[in-house]
């Protein structure tokens, strides 16, 4: 079997062979991707958020009637819902906030070091408002400084001091510690570990913290709460009628975990990617029936020939092999073809969503497994069309 | 009309010979325009133009009229209430409108179950502006606060059982107010007069509120506020209507080249004289932008269907590629038969003609099952993607493009083979 | 070199049995030229794919230099064939998609034998059946007794020491006929067995032997009296 050969009988079909070498590059180049894309989505899903996302609940919900949304009812009210959730079994720690963490986005504030405005200022920071708790709903570590224990109003005339995460610390008051110093609204209380704030955010671990009370939830607010991994989905199905019986004048808009919260982050990209896996899916499906037609029909059509090889001393096995060898020619080229194609798609794609450049292993690797396909679709053909009987083929009509 | 049929028959017979290659081409057309025109759906019911007359008169201004010094930002996208007044200020333009959206609970009686809605809290031109249909009672006179709402129509129908509730009294949000109109069915697809924040992807708002009585009433906007200075976003009658509390959008119809080049010149002598005034600090950078161009502006495409829909693209361009080759292959396999049909007596036109049926056999086949595939896709995307799936929707337009493209496609997929069978060298092929 | 013993062989479909060869007792030797004549249906064709080993037999025994092909394996069978038979068709049976030097190596690249090597041999033997100007013509431009001289160059390029030639003159004009025919002898004179399936009695009288095969059976004449085939 000879490679001279296979080259000219593909280059005497050149249409088909062009046709098929084509969509063989396509395939590659959109299965290529799709497994790019798949990878980051996966990677994003899995990179660190500082928090036990699983475990933590988070209560998104509004008072129905305006005078619930303001002080003084409205503390009365959280009080009264705090209370009642931290009787719950399982419950480790319960806090209000204005927001949540692992969001889109929400209320952001900028903050900077008043000594130096220009250098340090951080436009974007999810300003979070809590309940003393929190940190401990969250299960933040205290890395230095004393986390405020009582809610000081934001209005009032002491300062509400300031809760920073470690980055944002860092950030603002480069190699000193925060402690004790002061910021463009307050003085910094203390340094928690990071955590995952907003993802539209300067920065996603940038965070700051007061603890004081909710002056108006206008937009609604969130109750965080840890729980005992074995509890969470208990106390999740308990936490709708309980809130409800503190009081009934409430919208629960939804109850999550905050892995749930962080999966939804990234539906669209999961959702992309999906739907780029199915297709891959499909592509190599089609280029598999592709293969398999081809071979069929070639085999049927070269009945004679084979017939003819047979009679002039070829084995079977050498038949079979050159009908596969046939096809591993046009994967290769398909192949090398497809790097090109990747390439290109990879640029365009990159154009219109964030894509990571190509890596030199991955269009080696989905080479291998279009080999693998098409080695597959072909082996039954090709199988068929070695057992034609030379004496028959040779046989003139 | 016979002959037709005939040729028809003698194709699906032809077919009926051997069925699988015939069923696998039709497949993978149908797969490759399936997919194709799911996503297709969503990109142009997403890029569609909801006022096509209109969308390149009505137009969004932006200044950098604010508290803080930048010299080489974007103006913001929303407005303070002070800035929409000093930008109205003007008679240049046909029609003006301020708004931004809010949330709130609607019932009939404080003992009733409060219904979550969504407010648009805006002024009467929102309704000339942007054609929204009134099925019943009339909009607010004039821009002044009062205590009147206007309901859409599924709204109405919800909490009163029937539309026509003009004069009729609401709670919302424990305030007492009266139903002056309601809308007819209205969906505008995009919403493009709400574009900021990929907002124009949603649904339409229930209930429409008078902007000065937004703001008497404290109701922030649930998109997007920002405050510049330290204005108290509680005092939003007071402080709110002073103060840099941006949360408005602000649109101006500007009919004529000379009403457009008008406000230009209008807000470039506006903020000139802001700032000389010492109001601001920022070099000026006024933006006037089109309705037809805002998604744009506000970097609001949905970069995922484009992605997919170049990749979309790309696979029906292999489906075309395999499924002509596929076809060559049944069609070669036809061949010594076309031959002697040729040897018999067959024109090339008569060929032809047999080749026409073919094509509109395999359009046929493949419209049923790619709409059947497209089905599928659309819900999958739905599911996928939740916030498009207003776009998930198919009307004439969208479907006589499938035909088309089906059609063409089944040509394409047919023609290149049957050329090849019908005027290859004939000797060649009876010696062969 | 060539021995039959008590060959038969049996085709079965679902509805009839043929019996194409029976009992089958016939030996060749070295150099002969042996026509192969008989009735249409006869099962001249099937004894020569039999010999060619194309086609197994069900009974009997077939020696090959005395060596017996019964129990060869698939790639022992075709490597025999590729080495020591040629085979010639009624319907040339060229490779299409492959030019006339590409379709005479191929059985000289099944062999192993180097591309130079290769091509010298095929040269000669188109030199031989004197088509060497059209070398890389494809078989669709030749008249039908050129393809069949490509065949026959095709056969002998590998110097195989038995010829099995199926009607070769079958589809050629008279002029065609007699200059195929002169080619076979001019290669039986070099030493090549050749077998050869005719209905031409003036072709067959040109063999050095004549065998007739009547109903899958030698007839006796055949066997034993070249004479009685001819007289007959
Ligand atoms: N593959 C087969 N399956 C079934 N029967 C077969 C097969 N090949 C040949 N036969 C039968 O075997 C018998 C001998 O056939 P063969 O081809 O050997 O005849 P032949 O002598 O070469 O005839 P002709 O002169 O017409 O070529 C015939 O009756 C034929 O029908
Ligand atoms: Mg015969």
């Amino acid at each position: 079997m000879s490679l001279h050969l296979l080259l000219k009988s593909l280059l005497r079909r050149k249409v088909v062979t062009l046709l098929l070498l084509v969509q063989l590059a396509l395939t590659l180049a959109l299965l290529v991707n799709s497994l790019l894309l798949a990878g980051q989505t996966r990677d994003k899903l899995n990179e660190p958020t500082g928090l036990d996302l699983p475990h933590i609940l988070q209560v998104q919900l509004k008072p129905t009637t305006t005078d619930l949304r303001a002080q003084p009812l409205l503390g009365d009210l959280l009080e009264r819902q705090l209370a009642a959730v931290r009787t719950l079994p399982g419950v480790k720690a319960v806090a209000y906030a204005n927001q949540g963490p692992v969001r889109q986005g929400g209320n952001q504030g900028n903050l900077y070091d008043p000594n130096d405005e220009a250098r340090t200022n951080v436009p974007s920071i999810p300003a979070y408002i809590v309940s003393p708790d929190f940190f401990a709903a969250l299960g933040l570590k205290l890395l230095e400084g004393q986390l405020p224990q009582t809610a000081v109003p934001l209005d009032g005339e002491v300062r509400s001091p300031m809760v920073l995460t470690r980055s944002l610390a860092e950030k603002i008051f480069p190699n000193r510690s925060a402690v004790g110093l002061d910021t463009s609204y307050a003085p910094v209380a203390a340094v928690v570990e990071d955590f995952f704030g907003h993802l539209m955010a300067t920065e996603i671990m940038y965070n700051r913290i007061q603890v004081a009370p909710l002056l108006g939830v206008d937009w609604g607010y969130a109750l965080l709460i840890n729980t005992e991994p074995s509890a969470t989905e208990n106390i999740r199905q308990q936490l709708p009628d309980l809130l409800r019986q503190i009081d009934p004048n409430i919208e629960i808009f939804y109850i999550r975990t905050l892995k749930e919260q962080h999966q939804r982050l990234y539906s669209n990209e999961f959702g992309l990617a999906t739907l780029l896996g199915i297709l891959s899916g499909l592509m190599l499906l089609v280029a598999m029936v592709s293969s398999y037609s081809n071979a069929h029909f070639h085999a049927l059509k070269q009945q004679q020939e084979i017939g003819i090889k047979r009679a002039l001393g070829a084995s079977k096995q050498l038949i079979f092999l050159e009908l596969l060898s046939e096809n591993w020619l046009t994967t290769a080229l398909g192949a090398l073809l497809g790097v090109a194609a990747a390439l290109a798609l990879n640029k365009m794609l990159a154009s219109v969503i964030s894509l990571n450049a190509l890596s030199w292993w991955l269009p080696l690797l989905v080479s291998l497994v279009l080999l693998v396909c098409v080695t597959v679709a072909t082996w039954y053909p090709a199988r068929i069309a070695t057992s034609v009987s030379p004496a028959t083929a040779t046989k003139t009509l | 009309m016979e002959q037709f049929f005939y040729y028809v028959k003698v194709s699906w017979v032809s077919i009926k010979r051997a069925p699988l290659p015939y069923a696998l081409t039709v497949f993978i057309l149908s797969l490759g325009l399936g997919v194709f025109f799911a996503n297709a759906t969503f990109y142009y019911q997403m890029n569609s133009d909801p006022l096509p007359h209109k969308s390149d008169k009505l137009f969004y201004p932006m200044t950098l009229m604010v508290p803080y010094e930048c010299n080489d930002c974007l103006p913001p996208r929303i407005h303070s209430y002070s800035n929409v007044q000093k930008l109205s200020a003007s008679d240049i333009p046909t029609a003006k409108v301020a708004m931004y959206s809010s949330d709130g609970y609607l019932r009939l009686s404080s003992s009733q179950a409060p219904t979550p809605v969504s407010i648009r809290i805006t002024q009467p031109a929102f309704f000339s502006m942007f054609e929204v249909p009134l099925l019943h009672g009339s909009v607010w006179s004039d821009d002044k606060a009062r205590q009147e709402l206007i309901l859409s129509k599924q709204t109405a129908e919800k909490i009163f059982g029937r539309s026509n509730v003009v004069g009729e009294k609401v709670l919302l949000d424990d305030r007492h107010y009266t139903v002056i109109g309601v809308l007819d069915n209205w969906q505008m697809l995009p919403r493009l007069y709400d574009a900021n924040n990929r907002n124009h992807v949603n649904d339409a708002d229930q209930v429409y509120m008078p902007l000065e009585t937004g703001y008497d009433y404290n109701y922030m906007s649930n998109s997007q506020s920002h405050t510049f200075d330290d204005t108290d976003f509680r005092q939003l009658g007071t402080q709110g209507r002073t103060g840099a509390l941006h949360q408005l959008q602000f649109w101006v119809q500007l009919d004529t080249q000379a009403q457009q080049q008008a406000y230009r010149q209008f807000m470039d002598n506006l903020v000139a004289d802001e700032k000389k005034a010492g109001r601001h600090q920022s070099t000026p950078n006024n933006q006037l932008v089109a309705m037809r161009d805002i998604v744009r502006f506000f970097g609001g495409e949905s970069a995922d269907i484009k992605a997919f829909a170049l990749v979309t693209l790309l696979f029906l361009g292999v489906c075309l590629f395999n499924a002509s080759h596929l076809s060559l292959n049944r069609y070669l396999s036809n061949q010594y038969e076309f031959s002697l049909r040729r040897a018999l007596g067959a024109s090339r036109l008569q060929l032809q003609q047999q080749m026409l049926a073919d094509v509109l056999l395999m359009t046929l086949f493949c419209t049923l099952c790619g709409l059947l595939i497209a089905w599928g896709g659309v819900e999958l995307l739905n599911y996928l993607w939740p916030a498009n799936r207003l776009f998930g929707r198919w009307d004439p337009t969208l479907l006589l493009l499938l035909l088309g493209l089906t059609l063409s496609s089944s040509y394409l997929v047919t023609l290149y083979p049957s050329l090849r069978a019908s005027f290859g060298g004939l000797n060649q092929q009876l010696k062969e | 070199m060539i021995q039959l013993k008590n060959l038969s062989k049996v085709f079965r479909t679902e509805l009839i049995e043929t019996h194409a060869l029976r009992q089958i007792e016939l030996q060749v030797s070295e150099g002969e030229f042996v026509a192969l004549t008989g009735p249409s249906g006869s099962g001249k064709s099937t004894l020569l794919n039999v010999l060619g080993t194309l086609e197994h037999f069900d009974e009997g025994d077939y020696l090959l230099d005395g060596q017996s092909v019964r129990g060869l394996s698939d790639r022992q069978l075709s490597a025999l064939r590729n080495e020591k038979i040629g085979f010639i068709f009624q319907g040339f049976n060229l490779i299409k998609d492959y030019s006339l030097l590409d379709n005479i190596e191929l059985p000289l690249r099944y062999r192993g034998i180097s591309a130079s090597e290769r091509k010298r041999r095929a040269l000669e033997a188109l030199e031989l059946v004197g088509l060497a100007a059209r070398k890389d013509y494809h078989p669709s431009q030749l008249s039908g007794g050129q393809q069949q001289r490509v065949a026959i160059a095709r056969a002998i390029a590998g110097q195989p020491r038995i010829l099995l030639a199926d009607e070769p003159t079958g589809n050629l004009d008279s002029l065609m006929a007699r200059q195929v025919m002169e080619l076979l002898e001019q290669i039986n004179r070099q030493g090549c067995t050749i077998l050869m399936v005719t209905h031409d009695p003036d072709q067959a009288r040109r063999a050095s032997r004549q065998v007739q095969i009547v109903d899958g059976q030698l007839s006796d004449a055949a066997m034993y009296d070249p004479l009685a085939v001819k007289l007959a």
